[in-house]
């Protein structure tokens, strides 16, 4: 995956085709994990706390719906152009936005299934860990390709 | 003095003099506590989201410039937390809501 061209209000990646197949997978498949506890506070252990806490919950879960239908959103035959060494993909700055946050979305529920491991010297053992792990790796590949031009 | 025109000096007529009505201050009833910014927006590490991500997100919701969101991020990085604003406790609530709805750990704690 390659940024190609870019404007002020578009962002057109080439992706091969193998990279393409994986990237509309996820699409269509996410969310792939239950959603991970939030936390508003760390020290804030009131009533105030307890209600704010809620709200949270209730907000994130809402986004994460609203998410969905925006990530699928991203299959959109319009944004697609196949060509013969792989795929072309062009997102406007919003869609750009949905699919970072669906990835990151992949890579933290991801890791988070792992048990929140630090990743420097992970290494998955059982097989329901590599799935997740190379999961979260391939989220963060795609995720790192978008920004890259911003780096 | 008045403007020359081709025909002479011309004086402008004098205004009558206007009184301006006073403007209207409500009194915000709210206590100097709930009006000063009493909470802390703090980030906090994890070894799974990415530098530029992060960097990204502070961009886009703070409008911070590249700089100034590369500097947080990196204190978030490599001191385990960054404060990234002290506001009331209404707008610290939206600013976490905002960076979890990104997946960054943020949370907001009470200035003590």
């Amino acid at each position: 995956m390659r940024l190609v061209a870019q404007t002020s209000q578009s962002w057109q990646y080439h992706l091969d085709q193998s990279e393409a197949d994986i990237l509309l997978g996820m699409l269509k498949q996410f969310p792939f994990n239950e959603m991970e506890p939030a936390q508003i506070s760390r020290k804030g252990q009131d009533a105030q706390a307890a209600e704010r806490q809620k709200l949270l919950a209730e907000l994130l879960a809402e986004h994460r719906q609203e998410l969905r239908k925006l990530g699928l959103g991203l299959l959109a035959a319009d944004k697609w152009e196949q060509r013969e060494n792989g795929c072309r993909l062009t997102l406007d700055a919003g869609a750009r936005e949905t699919l970072l946050q669906v990835l990151n979305d992949i890579r933290v529920g991801c890791w988070h299934a792992l048990g929140e491991p630090e990743l420097e010297d992970y290494r998955p053992t059982a097989k329901k860990e590599l799935w997740q792990y190379n999961l979260m790796e391939v989220a963060g590949y795609f995720e790192a390709n978008l920004l890259e031009p911003e780096e | 003095m008045g403007r020359t025109f081709a025909g002479g000096t011309f004086m402008p007529p004098i205004a009558e003099p206007m009184t301006n009505p006073q403007p209207v201050i409500e009194q915000d009833t709210r206590s100097a506590d709930e009006l000063a910014p009493t909470y802390y927006v703090i980030c906090w590490n994890d070894p799974v989201n990415l530098m530029a991500y992060v960097t990204h997100v502070f961009m886009k919701l703070f409008g911070w410039d590249r700089q100034k969101a590369r500097k947080h991020m990196l204190e978030v990085h490599k001191k385990g937390k960054s404060v990234l604003a002290r506001e009331s406790a209404e707008k610290a609530e939206f600013y976490v809501h905002e960076l979890q709805k990104y997946k960054l750990h943020a949370t907001m704690e009470a200035v003590e």
